[in-house]
Parts: C-alpha cells; sequence; structure tokens
C-alpha cells in the first residue's frame, strides 16, 4: 500500500515524473524515510540512492571543499551505484530534513527499465564528475549555435494581436515567437510576457504585440559557440535569445534548448561564476579552470577554440567581479566600458596570459568619478588576480590612473599614436589597437573604435610606421642550422614560440585590418575579413590562418603538458622536442611569416 | 491465505497468547534500536462500544527508519452503514464492499508485530478501539502499550515554556512546526505515516541523543 504523500512527491521529481501510478507506487516500497538533523553525518557507503526530500544537505570533498548543497529533489549515492566506486565525499545535514532511501536494488531494476531514467542518473554523474574530475567521455566542448538550432524561424508582426500571437505560439508548440517589421527583427515575445505584460495587467485580447514585446532583444550570430549564448543569458538573466545570420534573425534558442544539448560542458563553469556572491566564491571557482584546461587537452579541442573557451571564461570573470564591485560600491556616477585589449580582446588567451585593460568613461575621471572608478578598477584588477589572471607587468590595468580616459582622452591618446608616430612609441601602444567591450556600454566603445579606425584606415604616414615595427622582429629562417634562441629570465633557452611566431602574425594583421577600417578582432576573423573584403590575398590569407592554427597549437600543447607535469608554463620550445612533422610544419610557418612580412613592406612602403 | 480459516477451529485467544508471549523490549533499550509499530485507526465514532473500526493503517520503523514495504492500509467490514462518519475518513459504504473481515486484520497485526513498540498520535482512541477489537474477537485483549506522539509533542512544547492549546496537537499542526511535509488527514495510512515522521522528528530533537525506552515511555505518560 502507497503513501499519497510519498507518490505525489516522486511524481513531481525528475527522472521519476514520466512513471506511470502504478510504477510509482511499486517504487514506492522500495523506500524508507530517515529524518536527519543538522550536523548529522548521512552514511555515503550505502548502496542505495539518496533522494532529499526536505532540508538541506552540504556534499564535501575528501578535501573539505564544499562541492554541492542537496535540497529537494536532488540526489546522492548514485555514483557509488553507478561506478562501484567510494568517493571520500562527507555529506552533512545543514537543516533538518527527511530524505528517501531507495534500495540499490530498485535502482538498477529501474535503471535497466526506463531509459530514461538510465540517462538521467548517467548524465549527472558525467556533470559531477566535470565539477571536480577531469576523466570524461564524448563531451563536445565547441558546439556552436548551428549545431544545436534549427532555421525554424516563427515569427509576428508588431501589428498583430497578442492573441494572435498567443494562437500562433499554441499552433507551433513554442514558449517564444520573434518580431518581425519588413524582415527586420524588431522585438520578441514570450509566454511569460503574455502573463506578465497582458493578463496580470488586465490588457484586452486586442492588444497589439508591439505593445508588450521587448525591444531589441539581445541576439546571437548562429557562427557563436554555444557556450557564448549560455554567457548572454546568464549576464542578462534571459532564457530565450534570437539566432541571427548575417545580421538576419534565424530562429530562436531557449534556455531549455542549451540545456538539452549539452549535460557536460565548460558551460557549466560559466554559470558557476555569474551565481558567485563574493570574490572568494569566484576564486573557488577558478580553480575548476585547471581541471577544465585538463579536460579540454583530453578532447583534444584545438587550439583556438580552447583560447577562446579560456577568454571566455576571463570575460565572465571580469563581468562578474563588476557586478561585485557595484554591489559594494553603489551605481556607477557615470557610464562606463570596461576594455580588454591584447589577447583577451582577441579571444586567443593562452594560459599565461596576464590582465590588459582599462577603462573607458562616458565623463572626465575627476574628483567624486575618479574615484569612484579607482576602487572600481582596483577590485576587479586584484579579484582577477585572485583568479589566477596575474596582474599586467607593463602596468597596463584600468587601475592605473593614465588607463582610465573618457572617450576624449583616449580619442587624444590615440590621435597622437596614429598622427605623429614614432616606431618605438608604437612598439609600445600596438596592444593598444586590439580592444574589446567586455562590460558596460557597448555605445561608447562602440564610438571610441569607430574614431580609431577612422584615424587609422589609409592613413599612410602610421601603417608604414605601424608595419615597420610589425617587422622588426622576424621568424627564425634557418631553423636548424642557425636557431635562433632566447633565454628568459631564469636563463632557459629555447624558442620563443609568441615572439617569433604567434605575435608576428598578429601584429601583421593588425596592420592589414587597421588600413582596411575593420572592426574584427579576432586574428582568424581578421584574416577572414580581410580575404573577404578583398584586402589581403585569400591564399595568403588561409597560408597566414593555417600557420596562424599550427603554432597556436603548438604552444597549447606544451602548455598543457608543463600544467601536467607541474612545470611553469612559458613559450620558450626546445626544438629537440619536436617530431619530424612538426619540424616540417614549423619551417613551412616561418616561411609564410617571412613571405608575409615581405608582401606587406612592399605594400606600406609603396604607397607613400 | 486461508490461515484465518484455521484461525477459527483453534482456540480464540491463541492469537493473544502469542502476542503476550512475546515481550516488550527491556526499558533500557535505547530508542535508535527499537522496532515501531505506527498505527492509526479511522473509525464510526469516538465510542468503542457502539462505533466500529472501518479501517486501519500501519508502518514499521527499524533503526529510526520508515520502512515503506512494510506499510499496510486494510479496509474493515463495518456491521452498519459508515453514515456520517464519512464525512472525515472519506470511506463511504461502496469503498468498503471490498473490504477485510476485522479478525483477518487484527490477527495479522496481532502476529506479524508482537514485541514491536506501538505509536500513535493521540493513542488513546487506538488502544481503546484495538482492545475492544480483541474483547470481542478472542475473549480477551492482551494489555496494549503504546508511545503517544501527541503526549511527547505536548511534552515538548511544555518543556519550551509554551501556551498550548488543544488544537496545536492536533497531528497537521504537529507536521507544520516540524516542517513535514503534511499527508492526507483522516486516512489511516497517511495519518500513520505522518504520525511516524513526527516521532522521527521528535526522537531527532530530544535532547537526549542516547533516550532510551523507558524514558520515552515516561515522557508519553506526561
Amino acid at each position: 500500500m502507497e503513501i499519497s504523500e510519498v507518490i505525489k512527491f516522486l511524481a513531481k521529481t525528475t527522472p521519476f515524473n514520466h512513471l506511470s501510478q502504478a510504477e510509482l507506487a511499486q517504487l514506492s516500497k522500495h523506500i524508507s524515510v530517515y529524518y536527519y538533523q543538522a550536523q548529522d553525518k548521512v552514511p555515503t557507503n550505502g548502496r542505495r540512492l539518496l533522494i532529499v526530500r526536505t532540508g538541506v544537505f552540504a556534499l564535501y570533498s575528501d578535501q573539505q571543499q564544499l562541492l554541492a548543497k542537496l535540497q529537494e529533489g536532488d540526489f546522492y549515492g548514485y555514483q557509488l551505484l553507478l561506478t562501484d566506486l567510494n568517493d571520500d565525499d562527507l555529506l552533512q545535514c545543514d537543516e533538518d530534513g527527511l530524505v528517501y532511501w531507495l534500495a540499490g536494488d530498485m535502482f538498477h531494476h529501474l535503471r535497466h527499465q526506463f531509459k530514461n531514467v538510465d540517462l538521467f542518473f548517467q548524465r549527472l554523474f558525467s556533470r559531477r564528475l566535470h565539477q571536480y574530475k577531469e576523466q570524461q567521455q564524448n563531451s563536445r566542448f565547441t558546439l556552436k549555435l548551428l549545431d544545436v538550432v534549427h532555421a525554424h524561424k516563427i515569427a509576428i508582426s508588431p501589428e498583430q494581436t497578442v492573441q494572435q500571437a498567443a494562437q500562433l505560439m499554441t499552433e507551433k508548440r513554442v514558449s517564444s515567437l520573434l518580431v518581425e517589421d519588413a524582415e527586420k527583427l524588431v522585438g520578441i515575445i514570450t509566454d511569460r510576457d503574455l502573463r506578465s505584460r497582458v493578463l496580470a495587467e488586465n490588457l484586452p485580447a486586442t492588444s497589439l504585440v508591439s505593445q508588450i514585446m521587448t525591444r531589441q532583444p539581445h541576439t546571437i550570430d548562429k557562427n557563436a559557440y554555444l557556450f557564448e549564448a549560455v554567457q548572454l543569458m546568464s549576464r542578462f538573466n534571459i532564457h530565450h535569445l534570437p539566432v541571427t545570420e548575417h545580421g538576419v534573425s534565424f530562429s530562436m534558442i531557449t534556455a531549455t534548448d542549451i540545456i538539452r544539448a549539452q549535460q557536460d560542458h565548460p558551460v557549466y563553469l560559466i554559470g558557476e561564476i555569474h551565481r558567485q556572491q563574493t570574490v572568494d566564491g569566484l576564486e573557488q571557482c577558478s580553480l575548476h579552470i585547471h581541471e577544465l584546461v585538463q579536460t579540454l587537452g583530453k578532447q583534444q579541442v584545438p587550439a583556438n577554440e580552447a583560447g577562446h573557451i579560456m577568454t571566455t571564461i576571463t570575460d565572465a570573470l571580469t563581468q562578474r567581479l563588476i557586478k561585485l564591485a557595484i554591489l559594494q560600491l553603489g551605481e556607477p556616477p557615470c557610464v562606463f566600458s570596461w576594455l580588454a585589449f591584447g589577447s583577451q580582446a582577441r579571444m586567443d588567451q593562452s594560459l599565461n596570459a596576464d590582465q590588459d585593460n582599462a577603462l573607458l568613461l562616458e565623463k572626465e575621471p575627476k574628483g567624486e568619478i575618479e574615484d569612484y572608478f579607482s576602487q572600481l578598477a582596483e577590485f576587479v584588477c586584484q579579484g582577477l588576480a585572485r583568479c589566477g589572471i596575474k596582474l599586467c607587468p607593463g602596468n597596463i590595468m584600468a587601475s592605473n590612473p593614465e588607463l582610465r580616459l573618457s572617450l576624449k582622452g583616449w580619442s587624444s591618446r590615440f590621435a597622437r599614436w596614429i598622427n605623429t608616430p614614432t616606431p618605438q612609441a608604437l612598439l609600445n601602444a600596438s596592444i593598444y589597437f586590439d580592444l574589446r567591450v567586455i562590460e558596460g556600454s557597448r555605445g561608447l566603445f562602440n564610438a571610441l573604435q569607430q574614431d580609431i579606425l577612422a584615424k587609422t584606415a589609409n592613413n599612410d604616414l602610421f601603417l608604414l610606421h605601424l608595419s615597420k615595427t610589425a617587422q622588426e622582429r622576424t621568424a627564425p629562417l634557418g631553423f636548424f642550422k642557425n636557431f635562433i634562441l632566447e633565454q628568459d629570465g631564469k636563463h632557459k633557452k629555447g624558442l620563443d614560440l609568441k615572439k617569433r611566431g604567434i605575435s608576428l602574425i598578429t601584429d601583421l594583421v593588425r596592420v592589414y585590418t587597421l588600413a582596411a577600417g575593420i572592426s574584427e578582432v579576432n586574428t582568424r576573423q581578421r584574416l577572414q575579413a580581410l580575404a573577404a573584403a578583398h584586402m589581403m590575398d585569400s591564399r595568403d590569407s588561409q597560408n597566414l590562418l593555417d600557420a596562424f592554427d599550427v603554432l597556436a597549437q603548438l604552444r597549447w600543447d606544451k602548455h598543457l603538458q608543463e600544467l601536467q607535469q607541474g612545470h611553469d608554463v612559458t613559450n620558450l620550445l626546445d626544438p629537440a622536442v619536436l617530431s619530424a612533422l612538426q619540424r616540417h610544419q614549423l619551417k613551412d610557418c616561418f616561411a609564410v611569416i617571412h613571405e608575409a612580412q615581405a608582401a606587406m613592406r612592399y605594400r606600406f612602403s609603396r604607397e607613400l | 491465505m486461508f490461515d484465518w480459516l484455521k484461525l477459527k477451529k483453534e482456540p480464540v485467544h491463541a492469537v493473544v497468547q502469542q502476542f503476550e508471549l512475546v515481550a516488550w523490549p527491556s526499558p533500557d533499550t535505547p530508542v535508535s534500536q527499537c522496532r515501531f509499530l505506527v498505527l492509526d485507526i479511522e473509525t464510526t465514532g469516538l465510542d468503542a462500544k457502539n462505533d466500529h473500526i472501518v479501517s486501519i493503517g500501519w508502518l514499521l520503523i527499524e533503526h529510526q527508519e520508515i520502512n515503506l514495504a512494510q506499510a499496510r492500509h486494510v479496509l474493515i467490514k463495518t456491521p452498519v452503514s459508515v453514515g456520517q462518519s464519512a464525512v472525515f475518513h472519506g470511506l463511504h459504504d461502496k469503498d468498503l464492499s471490498e473490504a477485510q473481515e476485522l479478525a483477518e486484520a487484527i490477527t495479522e497485526l496481532l502476529q506479524q508485530y508482537a514485541g514491536a513498540v506501538f505509536v500513535a498520535h493521540h493513542a488513546s482512541i487506538e488502544q481503546k478501539f484495538l482492545t475492544m477489537a480483541c474483547q470481542r474477537l478472542y475473549g480477551r485483549s492482551p494489555k496494549f502499550k503504546f508511545i503517544d506522539t501527541m503526549q511527547l509533542e505536548w511534552q515538548r512544547l511544555l518543556n519550551q515554556g509554551k501556551v498550548i492549546h488543544q488544537r496545536d496537537l492536533r497531528l497537521p499542526s504537529c507536521l507544520n512546526r516540524h516542517h513535514l511535509p503534511q499527508s492526507q488527514h483522516h486516512h489511516a495510512l497517511e495519518d500513520a505515516f505522518s504520525c511516524a515522521l513526527l516521532l522521527l522528528s521528535q526522537l531527532k530533537k530530544s535532547r537526549d541523543q542516547q533516550m532510551t525506552l523507558g524514558e520515552l515511555q515516561a515522557l508519553s505518560r506526561g
């Protein structure tokens, strides 16, 4: 005989919610109920499934690190049941509560009988593994939106009524609609809007969609990575995101789609970051980056995608720190944009990247404005340092007062570099020409970027000097014979993959991009944009792209290896460790760079 | 399954004798090791002499775990219409068509749970009806000893220096106070479950974690 309270609870608890009443009744016969009081330790070695009914239970690793808080409907014990391996976890009751213990035999019986129950616990298990263990299989870290969304555009006109919207949603069985005016996306409307903005406000069914839609929604390109969509959703607390193709709406993706699409992904780390309430919490989160990197390595995620993921995590940490700073300091006294330079801006961050950031302010940094942003910058930069993103030795950081400027201030600083260029000044300044907005006003940032591009495009004198600085260093051509080795601070010798390879391409591509007035920042995207705009021969562009990928991959693999062995991560490569194939590839890369530098010299000198 | 047919041929009080043969656990048994049988009886009224049992629900607590596999809910055939009492327990005459004989249910209870500590909320009702049922069925009733969760709750609140109203001691109010999930009230098994949850919570909340059965009995007597 079953207890209706138990059945009711099971019926609303995933994954048992799919079972019939009779199956639930059967299931409930294999349950026993226990009451825990705060501080009680819950035995973790029993071969049965714990289902939390009420109360809160804290799960700690054997290192006393808090892994999770289990609440109503959460599970424990499936790990041991699935793998037969016992974790030295500690489960302790935080708030008095009831647990249901499901006998292990019944657990296995359910898994065998119901595929979705099995799948659920398998996924639960792998996600948990992802939180603090490296081993993982078949996960895809680099899903793009186009892998999960289909061209399934369901749109309505702003002139139609909310009733028609509701009918269309019902007919198409969707929870949201794109609102399009003459093929142009003007808003979105969700079933929640119908509830809270129509019914709750007592608006008639004849109200127009335009009255209640969310205008100018955030959108995302279908070529973006799925985790970027999650990033956007977490940041702005939204659940529906229109997907665009060449700026035209293509489909809609919802939070549910994303959860369905991927169960084990760095997304969880990013989501965690956006949930943290303290810098301590962020620091704890950042400890997982190390494991994430290892997993990326195991998955053989290509270096460029790994760089993209690392950058997205730095972005998320930065955004969260800014939010926390604002919580502490109060609302900012004026509009601002938090800028990133260098590799974070280009989204090809490596494992030894340090901070390169700055603040762009709506108003002149004086008085209380200066006070406020000086505190905010200090908070964020120190916070990033605690999360493992080292302080910039060159002091290119927002905490440096010289890097907190108004639009006018930044504009005149760029004007000085651009209009009266000297090779030495440009050498130090080139990093500033790769910039991206991380948090704050996009409009303010766009104004600065457009201002810079307007000044650089077709500015022959500036481009001549910039191209000269980009040729200051060359690729080591006579690779095997007179191979140039550099020393780092600790007198280790090797080939600097960054200085003698990757940076050369980055620098060169920057010259072409600024000449063309192209706003892309990522080196690979810049190369593609240059070829598309016929500013660079498409074969040259492809060659450089390949060389860039090979070098970045070599560096990434090297960093992974050093990380695994517990060594410092450096860019110095010992040529002796290369395979024959890698040596050939490297030689080709250097040849490509050499040719490209020659072409650049020809192009930007001749035009004077 | 025809055990009850055989029983009629044997001396009526054999069941009672058997039940009485198994002693209660000694008073110094820690409550954490007691085997509790939590019981709820729904009736047509409050007078054990003239009213009838319509349903019995019970479940077993061992090692402080409620074992749902041993949960039972038995509908009892009544010699008269359930009449107005259906308002409370929701059991109408038509539901009782598949009911069991009272003898069957009581015999099962006594045979399987001899030696268990019986528990009920406001236990005097259960005690009276059970005793009366045994007297009618076997000619004599064992002396039933109950732990009463209502008494325990009254003691608990009294110790906290609270003013106690009768309504504060009703089962749903107790569940509320202990932040326990509410079940359907006045259903024998659901109420037995609620009472079991309440007992687990009360045992955990007692200041003395090493409490013995004797001490629990003392609290239960008030």
